[in-house]
């Protein structure tokens, strides 16, 4: 495989949605991943994101509680570069499989563990839902509803930042080791995961009023970015107004007809921006989306269309920046899904395949990790009894 | 503490948010960043979230419009491991630091350039913020239960933005090992569209164009996806649940004391407690309006549901003062020469043999121009000469900008 991760094996025992999408981060820019599922498949193959979160690698099913199994793993540790965990804690010990274990059969290796909460916090053994970290960790309270109270996230924002310390992580870790010339443990959680999103939210200072203090202030909702959204003709959505940077060669205003808007008044005067911001919703309804955006844009204004997230693949910019890739699914056929989000000029990175078929590769991994063929058929015979259940 | 990064130089050239994050947490592994600033100060420095993103780096200003200021960029770019800005297309080249004029001088550089909306494509020429991206990706659509009626909703986390630093973190950090096993540098290139489609990612198309399976959708009161997927409003507070195993649901229906929901045949499994919302949640909404959400979260924790209290946490301030947290190491305080002491998140990755965690203040305007200067080789008279001129800018000790704001 190319790409610039080529030669670094992975064994990926993650499943869930931020250990599969952390390891996918490194399956494409060319590392070589193994899937370890229990008998019976990965339980979380059914959820939506399954086909594109297991692209990428191979699978291999092994029953990690009984010794054959388990003996099959360590012997693919000797070669792998890369362990990948995200079990509740304690389950790897259980299994042993815990890092002291691997690593004496592998000094070099880089062990990740993923977790819901910190390794040694008081909420390290509670459940590891997404959306339980969501309420645990502030972050519901953080996004306003359309009713008083917290708002569930549907985007998964503890996942959506574990998978990227994840990978961040390991990636870290394969760079120190050209130096340290050892592996180690690594560890990140989704709590981590929210705390990484809260830099614009969540701080404190001392002297409140020196400059460079300011954040976004703690009971700022609704906020000037949801108060640049509209409502177009057709019940269609979008933004508009908000900076880009370039130099605006017409005001908003101009464009929509609306008389300009006094500055010092909009700041001072909480009636007159109100009225003011009525006098552009008004001015918004009724027009056609696709021509504002477009005028807008060509204005130097920024204004985009807010979309379902189906539509997105109809985004000229997500086509022109490769976003959108064909995979042929083995269980559903073609599809078109999301691409790469890095992109190196020199060792592109590349889907190296669908998501996999429970076990395909289970014989052709263990036979060139040096099993024999009738170890091989006592070890498949292992894994059709028993399955794992999906979470605690 | 070295941290896994040790030895690497980074020159952060990014303004607001999506470019300098990024550069931030390579600082935070244990690389050495030294953020080039202009002279008028980065963009963001008078707006919100400036030292969220600024901390642990030395500070040099530069005003890069000046062909001397180039040269000293060059000479910095010589000796640096990553080159990292998030400048609009053409930007660089007229600042003499694209790739071809980094690389004429340093070939084995990796550099980074985070976009809006990306390299090519027609409207990659422009800039863009985050709002833009969470829109056309879906993310307020979704947020706001737009397909009930409801307008779309902004999410208040800057998502796009961060998402496009740790796309272009985890560029630099796939080409720096590449570049440690080759010797070869090369240009990476993210965005805040490509990032941020990475929160889509569980979006796809099937061959005639019509949408794969999706996750549900956020109904029109924004608590969950499931009955057994979402927030419960209580007498006080609200609870979130999570039960996905069919035993946990019947344990749940006893303690709610709904025997005749545990052997429901409409909600015999999560998909049908998904599909029969309307009709399984209104007794469940009843039922937990008899306690409060301490109350029931006690109770539920014993009944062995998985279930948490929704935590207001004022704004960060139960989390940023947790005692656990911060033993943990998972909140950084440290004194800023301005700001006095300062609270923000700590280590987000923990490493057992290279650990990291010893971060610094975000710097203050130009505060290590003279330093940086004098040890790429600018003599003292050299230095002096370019603050004069208006080329370079040292901070002055308690003041934080050399204009009034």
């Amino acid at each position: 495989m190319a790409g610039a991760l080529q030669g670094i094996k992975i064994l990926d025992l993650t499943w869930g949605v931020a250990g599969p999408l952390g390891v996918l981060m490194l399956a494409e820019q060319g590392a070589d991943v193994i899937k370890i599922e229990p008998p019976g498949g990965d339980p979380f193959r059914t959820m939506p994101g399954a086909p594109v979160w297991l692209r990428s690698r191979q699978s291999v099913v092994l029953n990690l509680k009984q010794s054959l199994g388990r003996e099959a793993l360590l012997r693919l540790v000797e070669t792998a570069d890369v362990i990948v965990e995200s079990f509740s804690p304690g389950t790897m010990d259980a299994l042993g499989l815990s890092y002291e274990v691997v690593a004496a059969r592998n000094p070099k290796i880089i062990y990740a563990s993923l977790q819901a909460y910190p390794h040694g916090h008081r909420y390290e053994k509670r459940a590891g839902w997404d959306a339980l970290v969501q309420a645990r960790s502030g972050a519901q309270f953080e996004q306003p509803a359309w009713r008083p109270g917290p708002a569930h996230l549907h985007m998964q924002i503890p996942s959506m930042g574990a998978f990227f310390l994840l990978s961040t992580a390991i990636l870290a870790a394969l760079y120190a080791r050209e130096d340290i010339g050892r592996g180690q443990h690594v560890r990140t959680s989704l709590f981590q995961g929210v705390l990484a999103y809260t830099t614009m939210l969540w701080q404190d200072v001392e002297n409140l009023h020196a400059p460079d203090s300011l954040i976004m202030a703690k009971t700022s909702p609704p906020g000037v970015h949801q108060t640049s959204i509209f409502e177009c003709a057709r019940g269609e959505w979008m933004h508009a107004g908000v900076n880009v940077g370039r130099v605006a060669t017409s005001t908003m205003e101009e464009i929509l007809g609306v008389e300009a808007a006094d500055q010092a008044r909009l700041t001072s005067d909480p009636a007159y921006r109100l009225a003011h911001t009525n006098n552009l919703r008004s001015a918004f309804f009724n027009r056609d989306r696709t021509e504002l955006c477009k005028t807008f844009f060509d204005a130097g204004i920024g204004a985009d269309p807010i979309l379902s997230p189906v539509e997105m693949y109809n985004y000229p910019q997500f086509g022109a920046n490769n976003m959108a890739v064909q995979v042929e699914d083995p269980e559903l056929g073609v599809m078109t899904q999301v691409g790469i989000a890095p992109v190196l000029l020199g060792t592109p990175g590349a889907v190296q395949g669908p998501r996999p078929v429970v076990g395909a590769d289970t014989r052709k991994v263990l036979a060139s990790a040096g099993f024999s063929p009738t170890d091989v058929d006592d070890l498949i015979a292992s894994t059709s009894t028993g399955s794992m259940k999906a979470g605690k | 503490m070295p941290g896994p990064l040790d030895g690497v130089l980074v020159l952060d050239l990014g303004q607001f948010l999506a470019g300098p994050y990024g550069p931030m947490i390579l600082s935070d592994l244990g690389a050495e960043v030294i953020k080039v600033e202009p002279t008028r100060g980065d963009s963001m420095r008078y707006g919100s979230p400036f030292i969220g993103c600024q901390r642990g780096k030395l500070d040099i200003a530069l005003d890069l419009k000046q062909p001397e200021a180039q040269a000293i960029v060059q000479r910095m770019a010589k000796n640096a491991d990553v080159l990292h800005h998030n400048m609009t297309k053409g930007t660089a080249t007229r600042l003499g630091v694209d790739y071809d004029q980094v690389t004429a001088h340093n070939p084995e550089i990796v550099y980074c350039n985070t976009y809006a909306y990306g390299f090519e494509g027609p409207m990659s020429i422009s800039g863009g913020i985050d709002p833009l991206y969470q829109a056309v990706l879906g993310l307020e659509y979704e947020a706001g239960g737009v397909s009930h009626g409801n307008p779309p909703m902004y999410l208040r986390f800057g998502m796009t933005d961060t998402a496009n630093a740790f796309a272009s973190v985890l560029g630099v950090l796939t080409a720096l090992f590449h570049r440690k096993k080759t010797g070869k540098g090369q240009d990476v290139w993210t965005s805040l569209l490509n990032g941020g489609a990475l929160f889509s990612s569980d979006v796809a198309l099937l061959a005639d164009g019509s949408p794969a399976p999706m996750r549900p959708s956020l109904d029109k009161e924004l608590t969950g996806i499931s009955a057994c997927y979402r927030l419960y409003q209580t007498q006080e507070g609200w609870i979130q649940v999570a039960i996905t195993q069919q035993e946990e649901w019947k344990r749940f229906c006893n303690l709610l004391n709904l025997p005749d929901l545990a052997v429901d045949a409409r909600a015999k499994d999560y998909e049908t407690r998904t599909a029969n919302r309307a009709a399984i949640e209104p007794a469940i909404e009843v039922a937990f309006m008899t306690r409060t959400a301490i109350v029931w979260a006690a109770l539920l924790d014993k009944a062995a549901v998985s279930a948490e209290m929704c935590i207001d946490t004022r704004g960060g301030e139960t989390v940023l003062h947790d005692a656990d947290n911060e033993r943990l190491g998972l909140i950084a305080t440290y004194e800023h020469p301005m700001l006095g002491q300062m609270t923000q998140f700590g280590n987000l990755m923990d490493f057992s043999e290279t650990p990291t965690g010893d971060f610094g203040p975000p710097p203050l305007l130009g505060q290590h121009t003279k330093q940086i200067l004098s040890r790429f080789g600018y003599t003292t008279e050299e230095i002096n000469d370019f603050i004069a001129r208006g080329i370079a800018y040292q901070a002055e000790e308690g003041v934080a900008y050399p204009w009034s704001l």
